[in-house]
């Protein structure tokens, strides 16, 4: 169990700096329920013009546009773009898993969603960031406004790994309180026995936006064991024996090569955007380059 | 070989050997206590060795490879223990001669290949079985013996020198070999003289015999040679080979040539051979005949009027149908050829030296003498002139000089025939006391004239006087001889010796004591002639006639030309003394043979078979045929029992004694590499 968190260590001052200038890019559109920072493509009210139209009785008269009513003698109604706000859902894996590498896959995921989040405060976007599992979101705040980074981090620190759930539980449970619009980000290292494809589908369901960001430990990507062991399992205490050898080692690698080639395949079929990370690379270098890279934040 | 062991520890050793195993098993196990350590997730290292766990037993197997290599080590530490071994490898002794047979019919082919390389192997394979600190010494014998290698405990060159045995076609005694080996077998006793002293215990060996057998038994004794015969080639055998190759004149027509040869099938099956005769490079004659088993053939061919040539008779095939109907090729090849040489007469150089004897110049002016001899008639007197005679009969130009009732001052460098006179040879004898003077002896003496005399006995077995029958024949009178030492009496009366031979250096003496002719002065001084005996009116003087110009003369200038067995030394007579002889052997070698002072020369480098060429300042002048002609080799059934110096040797396959050739050291070797495999195994983690 690593110790307890403070806020800043999750986001240094040169991150945040970075951080500010960047925004959270969908590649759907949503309606949001409050006006945001965003332009929406329905018309609205803002101060940018739009088009006109004609008046149909019942327009509201303050938008008739009075000049060319004077020149034309037909009333045109002036319209404007609607600026709207972004859903944005930042879910880590908080399984017993997660708690590996150094530093911990976990911490990594809380950075990266701490991260994101404040991409989505600064731009007056709708941001909750919840760990996924069957109790564990149902506290999390719904955060909107660059002051209320402090909140988010707070609760970012106050997050701990150690519930065992299937990502599929998890994924129905999420669903089932939260509404399918938005960008949803999903950290998590995908590894469940009982398989990530129907987590995905449900999420899949529900019309997000989704971005995976699978997240793996140097150790899973090299292990450094050897000789005869018992591999005990954190999550369910399966224990495999194993004699660890080059061979082996080799065999481990080409499944595991296999197991992230299934992911993206699985995740690029159904338009999921997949990004492969490590705990050895440094956050910012994942965000200002590979999801930047890949279209998550630019 | 059956395996047999040796149990080499007592119960209680071999409990505790018996508990390792289980220690090892356990420790095994004990080993298998796995370190455990918390990974995030088995998943990824379940799904890699999931398809491994499809074949589980061979998984077990591979993860126990450790295991497996560790109680085959301790196997094989309890079998070296047991001490495995096979019986019947080691050498009967520790001193052995192998003596190899390489004569004619070792190059027989009844086993495939011939049978000196089945020799060779099977030396081999003994030579194999050699212990360390044996030794052993490698004879090659045929008609001759020669050590390929003294005493060694060098397996390698004893093998090596079995190697270099290359075949001959020559004949095969043991007698020779033995002598050598038990010789060298024994140190102090002499290969040569048996009365020599012992001067070195006498160390026992081994004599392996090598061979078919084809030798007359020996009856040297073996000493302490401890004989062990290995017979080489199968019992019953295909050949047919050509006996007999000579050329006569045919009788009734003396101009004529005839070539006769006999074929003998020297197996048990009926020979098909079909028969090829060479003229030089021409076939002038080819026969096919049917041979039954073990009998022979005669062939016959009239060559017309040959002057020289070289015939060669060839068994171009030979088929041998087998009772039970299968058909096998001729298996011995060197007796499948046979040659001769027809060659130009050369007359022999005859001097005679008479006052006048009608019957003696009548025998030698007939046909068949004309053709032997160049008579030349001269009187007594020049042997007083010197001159032509005198340089003649010094340089050894006359073949035969007969002197007829007269002698020469010295005697001449040809072989002589003296009528009713004596050979003026003599030696001067030391004298009797001291101071005293030396007396001359003559050699030859005659007692007092005798009137009668009978003859009782003829020397048939000489070559003068075969055939002769002296029964009808009257002498008047004569003076009987005293032999000198050495000579030999021809013919013998009731009254003493009349005719004998003695050898002088390379030259020989007859000396008849009567003449045919008696010369009496009368009272008248008329000379009257009357014949002193009735021999020259009987059939037997000319054929004494012809016997002397073929012994002195006609020897060399005989039809038949000289056909030696391989091996054998073959007397050559150089037209030119003093000068050497060239010889070309019919594979193109040439050798230069020195001639002596008569012109006489040995050549004794036989070994090919085939025709020899003789030559003389380039030109040649002589031929002579090498051929087997052997019964003895060419019968190449193998005799499976010999007989060495009255003791019978039963051929046996393998000749060595049962003793034990045990394994223990290579399969602790075994052991050793088992372990350096596992400890490589080990850290190289070659298995998943």
């Amino acid at each position: 169990m690593p110790p307890q968190t403070s806020a800043a260590d999750l986001l240094s001052a040169e991150l945040l700096a970075k951080l500010e200038r960047m925004e959270l890019v969908s590649r759907k559109i949503f309606r949001g329920r409050m006006k945001g920072e965003r332009r929406s493509r329905r018309k609205g009210q803002s101060v940018e013009f739009a088009d006109f139209r004609n008046y149909v009785p019942g327009d509201d008269l303050r938008f008739i546009d009075w000049n060319t009513y004077a020149r034309l003698d037909r009333l045109f109604l002036k319209m404007f773009m609607e600026e709207e706000d972004l859903h944005f859902y930042a879910l880590i894996d908080t399984s017993p898993s997660m708690d590996f590498g150094e530093p911990t896959k976990f911490h990594y995921a809380r950075q990266l969603a701490a991260a994101l989040g404040f991409i989505g405060l600064v731009r007056g976007d709708r941001v909750k960031v919840l760990p996924i599992g069957e109790s564990a979101g149902r506290a999390a705040p719904v955060l909107r406004g660059r002051h209320q980074l402090w909140r988010m981090l707070e609760y970012l620190s106050g997050l701990e790994p150690g519930e065992t759930f299937t990502l599929a539980d998890a994924a129905k449970s999420f669903c089932l309180r939260n509404s399918g619009k938005g960008i949803l980000v999903l950290i998590t290292d995908l590894m469940d026995k009982s398989g990530y494809e129907a987590a995905l589908r449900y999420l899949l369901a529900q019309d997000f936006d989704i971005y995976l960001i699978h997240l793996l430990s140097a150790e899973e990507y090299e292990p450094e064991v050897q000789g005869d062991l018992r591999l005990i399992d954190c999550e369910d205490g399966d224990v495999t024996e194993v004699t660890v050898t080059a061979p082996l080692l080799k065999r481990y690698k080409q499944t595991l090569h296999a197991f992230i080639e299934a992911a993206r395949d699985f995740c690029s079929r159904r338009g999921i955007l997949y990004f492969p990370a490590r705990n050895d690379l440094p956050v910012e270098r994942l965000i200002s380059g590979y999801l930047r890279e890949r279209g998550l934040v630019r | 070989m059956p395996l047999d062991l040796v149990n080499m520890l007592s119960w209680w050793q071999w409990l505790i050997l018996a508990a390792v195993p289980p220690a090892i098993l356990a420790l095994y196990f004990l080993k298998l206590k796995r370190r455990p350590l918390e990974v995030p997730s088995t998943y990824l290292w379940r799904r890699s060795i999931e398809d491994l766990h499809v074949n589980t037993i061979w998984q077990r197997l591979r993860r126990n490879l450790l295991l497996f290599l560790q109680l085959l080590l301790l196997l094989l530490i309890m079998l070296a223990v047991l001490r495995p071994g096979v019986k019947g490898s080691k050498l009967v002794g520790n001193r052995f001669v192998f003596l190899i047979d390489n004569s004619a019919s070792m190059q027989a082919t009844d086993l495939g290949e011939s049978r000196l390389e089945a020799a060779k192997e099977a030396a081999r394979n003994t030579i194999e079985r050699m212990q360390p600190g044996d030794v052993a010494m490698v004879v090659s014998f045929s008609d001759v013996a020669e050590v390929e290698r003294e005493f060694t405990g060098n397996r390698g060159q004893l093998v090596e020198s079995v190697e270099q045995i290359a075949p001959s076609a020559r004949a095969t005694s043991l007698v020779e070999a033995i002598k050598l080996a038990s010789g060298l077998a024994n140190p102090g006793r002499s290969a040569n003289d048996d009365t020599d002293v012992q001067v070195a215990e006498p160390k026992p060996a081994t004599l392996y015999i090598f061979s078919d057998g084809k030798f007359a038994d020996p009856a040297a004794p073996l000493g302490n040679l401890e004989p062990v015969y290995q017979p080489i080639g199968a019992d019953a055998a295909s050949n047919v080979g050509i006996a007999v190759l000579n050329v006569r004149r045919n009788e009734s027509r003396p101009d004529q040539l005839q070539a006769f040869a006999r074929l003998e099938n020297y197996s048990q099956a009926e020979a098909d051979v079909a028969l090829e005769l060479w003229l030089d490079d021409d076939m002038i004659d080819a026969a096919r005949y049917q041979i039954p088993p073990g009998e022979s053939q005669g062939f016959q061919q009239d060559l017309g009027p040959l002057q020289s040539g070289s015939l060669r008779l060839v068994i171009a095939k030979a088929k041998f149908l087998h009772e039970d109907g299968s058909v096998s090729d001729d298996q011995l090849a060197v007796d499948n050829q046979a040659w001769t040489v027809i060659r130009k007469n050369r007359p022999a150089n005859l001097l005679l030296v008479t006052p006048g004897c009608e019957a003696i110049r009548f025998a030698l002016t007939t046909e068949a003498a004309r053709q032997l001899a160049n008579v030349t008639i001269e009187p007594p007197e020049v042997l007083n002139k010197g001159g032509d005679y005198a340089q003649k009969a010094a340089s050894g130009a006359y073949d035969l000089i007969i002197y007829d009732r007269c002698r020469p001052r010295e005697m001449p460098q040809a072989n002589t025939f003296f009528v009713g006179a004596l050979p003026p040879v003599s030696f001067d004898l030391p004298p009797d006391r001291e101071g005293g003077e030396s007396k001359k002896v003559e050699l030859w003496r005659a007692r007092p004239e005798v009137a009668g005399p009978r003859i009782i006995d003829v020397d048939a077995a000489h070559p003068l006087t075969g055939w002769l029958d002296l029964d009808d024949v009257l002498i008047a009178k004569a003076r009987p001889l005293e032999v000198p030492a050495g000579g030999a009496v021809l013919i013998d009366s009731h009254l003493g010796p009349l005719m004998a031979i003695a050898p002088r250096g390379g030259l020989e003496d007859l000396v008849l004591a009567f003449s045919f002719v008696e010369e009496e002065t009368g009272d008248d001084g008329a000379v009257r002639r009357f014949a002193a005996t009735n021999w020259p009116i009987r059939t037997s003087f000319p054929v004494f006639m012809l016997n002397l110009l073929n012994y002195f003369g006609g020897g060399q200038a005989g039809l038949d030309t000289l056909s030696v067995q391989p091996g054998r030394q073959v007397s050559l007579q150089s037209p030119a003394p003093g000068e050497p002889l060239q010889v070309l052997a019919p594979s193109g070698r040439k050798v230069e043979v020195p001639v002596g002072d008569l012109g006489r020369a040995n050549f004794g480098e036989t070994d090919e078979l085939g025709v020899y060429e003789v030559r003389s300042r380039g030109a040649a002048v002589d031929f002579f045929s090498v051929n087997l002609f052997d019964p003895t080799e060419s019968n190449i059934a193998v005799r499976q029992q010999i007989q060495l110096g009255h003791v019978p040797v039963e051929g046996r396959a393998a000749g060595w004694e049962s003793a034990r050739k045990e394994f223990w050291k290579a399969i602790l070797l075994a052991g050793f590499g088992i372990l350096l495999l596992e400890w490589w195994v080990y850290h190289r983690r070659v298995y998943i």
